[in-house]
């Protein structure tokens, strides 16, 4: 796993905008990564060294925020990784379509329809219920490198 | 699998009343048994063949009779739980029913097997332990216990007796619980012979523990009866079987009577306190003759049969037993200035090196008194087991004995213990006859490591190495009851050279063989070199308890001649070592941790024998600098970059002691050794050090940096420059020898002269400020130049420069040094030392601030502070104005440059002290707001919401007790705001993940938050313990305690039952709570329902916890309450008012009054439940004010417990030990320290006397 080759790779499809370079020395623990092109959230930081009198390289365990999948990385502690920019934003949910599509207010008052629910079962039919009761739920999206998901919800209370 | 179980599990607790503990011992303690006694079962479970038929079992002739009646009835057996309580219930009294007995032990035997094939094994736990818990099972079990063919039913059985035994203990008859105790001896007498040794074991230590459990109450004679006995097995018998059954039960009786290994009885320590103390003074020293008598009668026998002989088993028996006795902690009258030397050393001011001996070895001193100097020194016993030792090393070529045979292992043993003793049973002769003692036991060990290098070579052969590593722990055991003078002398009268000179080439044979086998793991050269280690230390450590007892020359330069060789294998380790990249060989942290304990060893060593190895350190080190600098270039350093790394550790330890907070001094025997030098260049200490530190300059050299200073390299400079600065730096003039005065002699004088010539040579009018100014910008070097070595940046912030900035005469020669002024300069304005690990950045800034006390006026400690942090402030500030701040917030850089910002805030401010407090508070003032932008605009990122709260925590930590009251105002409203933001953005809100492991750490993330916002709320709270305004805080309508209960009601419905489940969470929050309640109780009774409720449910949750320590604390908080409403109730008070009366909630049900609910469930608790018994005392704090609160309740509560008892005579007992509980010990109704104390002491007897029979029917 040459480091050079890693660099290469995630400036090719990451795109400037949406990750800065940081020296892997100061990425902690639940910061953000990018590994093979996907944004990450770390999850366990190591470091080791190359060779007893060599220098300190870091050990990353991170999982994708999308995908949930587990990637690991390493990389020499003096050299840059690519930090995804994270974003989250919370809107109102307006409505539930039946496909589980969502219908979000954005802030200058226009409705956002292209995100779905989350799949879980038992959290699906708690919205669903809390949302027919009339309750205003808040939801927040997370969005990273051009991809977008839904990543929290909030009760404010009933009208 | 598990949860099917986890359901069998709460089924049948449905349907039984016990508590899971129970069961859970019970079940423990049989398979705990079952495993270590009986392979054969864990083998037929493996292959779920029941074998047990197949167990050889003696058996009486009486027992046949039975066989046909278990196959007749074995069809209406009973196996359900029901059944087997009713068949096991009898009165003592009544006449046995065979058939009975026959069914309850059917089902038992059912139960065994069933648990072994793992068939319904729910189904057959619940019958046993139903056995356990029915009330008089002695019969069945006895039954059991003579009929059963099933070995591990008869386990189980006499387990039963011993739970119901002790259990009922207070009320069977003081006959029957003879006759029970005396049951089990005939038990054990009879079946002496058994192959089922655990069943034995079993019944012997029931035996044990009904005969203490009585122990008070029986009478002299009772005992007497017994012991005669036992006396008769031991000693009088000629079996060999009945002989070591005896001596089982003794080694079983005198366990149980030591408090280290003694089974719990639910009685108070008291109890065990005087069982131990009755044992010591009247009968173990008997039990100790006739061990030995035992012993000594069938030792000529096994000395005289050329093979192996039964009675040896009793032989080793007995000695360990002998053994044993010699391990009892004597508490005797002990002589104060005996009880132990080592004792004066914990309180002595010297600083030790760092490990406290007598914790790391297992060298136990043996001090029984002079009461037994009769039978272990004047009758001549040393003399007799080293002869039979001796006998037995004749034979170990014969068939059945070995170097390790059981008979070998005890005499051992008991040789090396013999050689611990001491104290008063030697007369005061001036240690005449402990030599004696100790040269007789050295002539017997010496065979067993003399010659070394023959007795090495044989190990290496195949011998066994027992024998060697007894013999080095017996040196061991001498070492720690004698000087180094005697020490040494001990050999002389054997051999032409002393102890010191054989200890030095034994353990230098052994490091020769770890060297040899360097990559092997030959475990037992490791063990002794560490025991023999743990011998010099032993030796040397008392050596430096004040006097200057030096070694004799001789054992000079045999501790020089060892440190060579351990410098010598050290270092060949290390240039083995070098290439590997194995991370366990990455010794640094282990070097500086676990290591350290060796190294400090090596280190007394190397001291004791300074005057060689010091010098001998610096030629090696200079060696190895300049065989770098001749091979720069051609050859790859690394094997010699590790070398050096290990001779700066060494050399580390050599020079100088771990201050462990404090300041170390010049070790003793560095100072007393150089007494001739008068130069201090020349001085071999300056010569080392000076040496280092230039190699150490050479690092700020780029050149020399990239070629040699590896960060591991590195990593060592900085460690040693940490570790010889907090010594040898300016230090403090007090720490110098008195110039003149007292009449001292001419070394004396001598000696204070080179001492302070060492001292003053790096002190503050010398070299001090040049040295300082090398290290300071040594470690600017290693912060800059060393990106991404986390490890090497951390000994420098956390080791280095914390280190100096602790001391007084530093710091003020710092803040003026250019090098200090340009680190603070680059940290706060360049952005460089951004990239430090953000902790890195946090401990940074503390040195810096802290550093701010060095300055002459406390104006200029503060302007330091500001212009230190105005950057920083100025820079949060300007971003939270920023009009996108919520789009640009998430930016990874912005993201970064807020973390690493707060980071330092959070540094400076745990850095408050009275001089710099103006400051560091309006630098939090300044921040505020931000704080609260920051918070809103964060509130997705819970690492930077972290930060937030936690620099205001540790912001609030260090200014509340100093603020002025208007700015208290400031503070407290800042951070209510802070609390209701936090929980506006928290509560109800449900994070979505795919992943498990990220939604885990969302819920640790949760956790850390509101574990700050308690410390908060607690940091908060000490402005009412203390407070240095100089106005009061009601000027300004503040309230603390009303701010806190607001804040708790804040953060407590943010606090799930899941969260409750991290334990320091739990801790902090009932600590809280209760802390609260205990001092504030008046504002509670102001609270309005809904947050009153909230409190008293917590508490009710917090009493039924697992975690003791919580169920103290509610304890603690109940009785605050109680007592409070008690009190105001007295003078006419409303006290807690609505609360405790009771009322109507909404729904129209009717509440009880809070106190007469607590009241209920603390007794429910008390008589029905499973606590520990630490918790009586508090609970009885707790239930006697609840007591006198509602009394009323209290009454009813009593009669229905009464009424609810169906058996007469337990009815009577309850109602009078009712009676007594609010009764005796002229109990009255005021609160008061007296009266807490006598009703502690009623309900520690009441619940002795009632829960025995409460818990079971």
């Amino acid at each position: 796993m040459s480091d050079e080759e890693h660099h290469f790779e995630s400036k090719a499809d990451a795109g400037a905008s949406k990750t800065y370079p940081q020296q892997a020395g100061t990425i902690r623990k639940n910061g953000y990564i990018v590994i093979k092109g996907r944004p990450c959230k770390v999850v366990e930081v190591s470091t080791s060294k190359t060779g007893k009198h060599g220098h300190a390289k870091c050990h990353f365990v991170a999982i994708d925020i999308f995908t949930a999948k587990k990637l690991e990385d390493i990389v020499p502690s003096s050299h840059n990784c690519d930090v995804p920019h994270v974003n989250r934003t919370d809107y109102q949910l307006i409505d539930i379509s039946e496909d589980g599509f969502v219908s979000l207010l954005t802030e200058n008052g226009n409705t956002k329809d292209d995100l779905k629910l989350p799949t879980d079962e038992s959290l699906l039919s708690q919205i669903k219920a809390g949302f027919e009761e009339g309750k205003d739920l808040v939801v927040s999206v997370m969005s990273a490198m051009g991809e977008e998901q839904i990543c929290g919800l909030k009760d404010i209370g009933p009208k | 699998m598990v949860k099917r179980r986890e359901e069998e599990w709460q089924r049948y607790y449905a349907a039984w009343p016990l508590k899971r503990p129970v069961m859970a011992k019970v079940v423990s303690d049989y398979f705990v048994r079952l495993h270590s006694h009986n392979f054969a079962w864990i083998h037929s479970l493996h292959y779920g063949v029941l074998r047990a038929h197949l167990y050889f079992r003696p058996t009486a002739p009486a027992h046949s009779t039975h066989h046909s009646a278990v196959s007749h009835l074995s069809l209406a057996v009973p196996s359900s739980a029901t059944t087997m309580y009713q068949a096991g219930y009898h009165q003592n009294t009544a006449p046995p029913d065979m058939a009975q007995l026959q069914a309850t032990m059917r089902s038992i035997e059912l139960a065994c097997s069933s648990i072994q094939m793992h068939a319904n094994p729910a189904a057959a736990e619940a019958t046993i332990l139903s056995l356990n818990q029915s009330p008089q099972p002695y019969q069945a079990c006895q039954f059991i216990l003579e009929n059963s063919e099933l070995a591990n039913a008869r386990f189980l059985a006499a387990g039963a007796i011993r739970d119901a035994a002790i259990r009922e203990w207070s009320f069977l008859e003081t006959d029957y619980k003879k006759s029970l105790i005396r049951f089990c001896w005939l038990f054990i007498m009879k079946h002496a012979g058994s192959h089922e040794g655990y069943v034995q074991a079993k019944v012997a230590s029931v035996a044990a523990q009904l005969l203490k459990r009585g122990w008070l109450d029986f009478t002299a004679a009772d005992k007497e009866a017994i012991f005669l006995e036992v006396k008769q097995a031991v000693t009088g018998s000629q079996i060999v079987d009945v002989q070591y059954m005896g001596i089982n039960f003794l080694e079983s009786l005198v366990s149980e009577f030591s408090p280290s290994t003694s089974t719990a009885m639910g009685l108070p320590r008291e109890f065990h306190e005087q069982c131990r103390t009755s044992l010591e003074l009247d009968y173990i020293k008997e039990f100790y003759c006739w061990a030995q008598d035992a012993a000594l009668n069938v030792s000529h026998r096994i000395i005289g049969s050329d093979s192996a002989i039964p009675e040896a088993k009793v032989c080793s028996a007995a000695l360990r037993l002998m053994l044993q006795i010699l391990n009892w902690d004597f508490k005797g009258k002990k002589n104060a200035v005996e009880s132990s030397k080592r004792g004066l050393d914990v309180y002595c001011g010297d600083i030790k090196p760092e490990s406290n001996f007598l914790g790391r070895s297992e060298c136990i001193l043996v001090q029984p008194g002079s009461l037994w100097r009769d039978v272990l020194i004047s009758s001549g016993q040393v003399g007799w087991i080293l002869n039979l030792y001796g006998a037995l090393r004749q034979k170990f070529s014969c068939e059945g004995y070995w170097l390790d045979c059981p008979l070998a292992v005890s005499a051992r043993k008991l040789i090396v213990q013999f050689c611990s003793i001491t104290g008063t049973i030697f007369p005061s002769d001036g240690g005449y006859m402990q030599r004696q003692s100790l040269v007789q036991l050295l002539s017997g060990i010496i065979q067993w490591i003399e010659p070394p290098n023959a007795v090495l070579k044989a190990i290496e052969c195949g011998r066994s190495e027992s024998e060697l590593l007894d013999g080095c722990r017996a040196l061991m055991s001498m070492a720690a009851v004698s000087t180094p003078l005697v020490f040494d002398q001990l050999l002389k009268s054997l051999r032409p050279y002393g102890t010191l000179t054989l200890l030095s080439v034994l353990m230098s044979e052994v490091i020769k063989c770890l060297m040899e086998n360097l990559s092997e793991e030959e475990t037992w050269s490791w063990v002794a070199r560490d025991i023999l280690l743990d011998t010099w230390t032993a030796l040397l450590t008392l050596d430096s308890s004040g006097h200057n007892d030096l070694l004799p020359p001789e054992g000079i330069s045999a501790a020089a001649n060892l440190f060579a060789i351990i410098v010598e294998s050290e270092l060949k380790a290390a240039s083995a070592s070098a290439f590997s990249d194995d991370n366990e060989y990455d010794y640094l942290h282990a070097s500086v941790s676990a290591m350290d304990e060796r190294l400090s060893s090596y280190a007394l060593i190397a001291r004791v024998a300074s005057g060689a190895t010091i010098p001998f350190l610096t030629t090696l080190f200079s060696e190895r600098i300049t065989r770098l600098h001749q091979g720069r270039g051609t050859t790859d350093p690394t094997e010699t970059l590790e070398e050096l790394y290990s001779l700066l550790l060494i050399a580390g330890h050599v020079l100088a002691d771990e201050g462990q907070g404090e300041i170390p001094l010049v070790p003793k025997d560095i100072q007393a050794q150089f007494t001739d030098v008068v130069d201090a260049d020349k001085h071999p200490v300056v010569i080392l050090s000076g040496s280092i530190i230039r190699f150490a300059e050479q690092s700020l050299d780029p050149e020399m940096r990239t070629s040699f200073f590896s960060p591991r390299l590195m990593e060592a400079v900085i460690w040693f420059l940490a570790r010889w600065s907090s010594t040898y730096l300016m230090p403090p003039e007090e720490n110098k020898g008195n110039k003149s005065g007292e009449n001292n002699n001419d070394a004396q004088v001598r000696l204070e002269h080179s001492k302070n010539a060492l001292l003053s040579f790096f002190g503050e009018y010398n070299q001090g400020k040049l040295v300082l100014d090398i290290i300071i910008r040594i470690s600017l070097t290693t912060l800059v130049s060393y990106p991404g070595e986390k490890d090497l940046q951390g000994l420098t912030c956390y080791q280095l420069l914390h280190g100096l900035v602790r001391r007084k005469n530093v710091i003020s020669h710092l803040v003026s040094l250019d090098s200090w002024r340009d680190l603070a300069n680059v940290f706060a304005n360049e952005r460089g030392l951004f990239s430090l690990n953000a902790a890195h950045q946090r401990s940074l800034a503390e040195t810096l601030a802290l550093s701010a006390s060095g300055m002459k006026t406390s104006e200029a400690s503060n302007q330091y502070i500001k212009s230190l942090t105005n950057h920083m402030t100025a820079n949060l500030a300007e971003l939270s104005c920023k009009n996108d701040l919520k789009h640009i917030a998430q930016q990874p850089d912005i993201l970064l440059l807020v973390s690493c910002l707060l980071e330092r805030l959070r540094g400076v401010a745990s850095a408050s002290e009275p001089r710099t407090q103006k400051a560091i508070y309006e630098m939090g003032f300044t921040v505020m707001n931000p704080i609260l932008i920051f918070i809103e605009a964060y509130k997705h990122e819970s690492v930077v919401v972290y930060l937030l709260l936690k620099f205001v925590v540790d912001w609030v930590d260090g200014q509340i007790i100093y603020l002025e009251a208007r700015e208290t105002a400031a503070a407290v409203d800042f951070c209510t705001r802070l609390l209701q933001l936090y929980s506006s953005h928290n509560i109800g809100k449900i994070s979505v993940s795919l992943s498990n492991s990220l939604l885990s750490e969302a819920d640790t993330e949760r956790y850390k938050d509101l574990r700050a916002l308690l410390q908060l709320l607690a940091n908060l709270c000490s402005k009412d313990l203390v407070d240095f305004a100089s106005e009061s805080l009601e000027a300004y309508g503040v309230s603390i305690s009303q701010v806190v209960f607001m804040g708790l009601h804040i953060v407590t419905p943010l606090i799930t039952l899941e969260l409750l489940k991290y334990p320091k969470l739990c801790h902090s929050y009932f600590s809280l709570l209760s802390h609260m309640l205990e001092i504030y109780p008046e504002v509670v009774a102001q609270l309005n329902v809904e947050a009153f409720g909230h409190i008293a449910e917590t508490l009710d949750f917090g009493l039924h916890h697992q975690d003791g320590e919580v169920v103290d604390l509610c304890l603690r908080a109940l009785k605050a309450l109680a007592s409070y409403h008690y009190k105001e109730k007295g003078m006419g008070k409303v006290g807690l008012g609505s609360h405790a009366t009771i009322s109507k909630d909404p729904g129209g049900k009717v509440q009880e009054g809070v106190l007469s609910r607590f009241l209920c469930s603390l007794l429910q608790l008390l008589l029905f439940e499973d606590y520990s018994t630490d918790l009586v005392s508090s609970a009885a704090d707790a239930l006697f004010p609840l007591i006198l609160c509602e009394q009323n309740v209290y009454q009813n509560l009593v009669n229905e417990l009464i009424e609810r008892q169906t058996n007469q005579m337990f009815r009577l007992r309850l109602t009078n030990a009712l009676q007594s509980l609010t009764n005796s010990n002229n109990l009255s109704t005021t609160l008061d320290r007296v009266n807490f104390q006598r009703f502690r002491k009623n309900l520690h007897s009441f619940l002795i006397e009632v829960r025995g029979f409460l818990r079971t029917l």
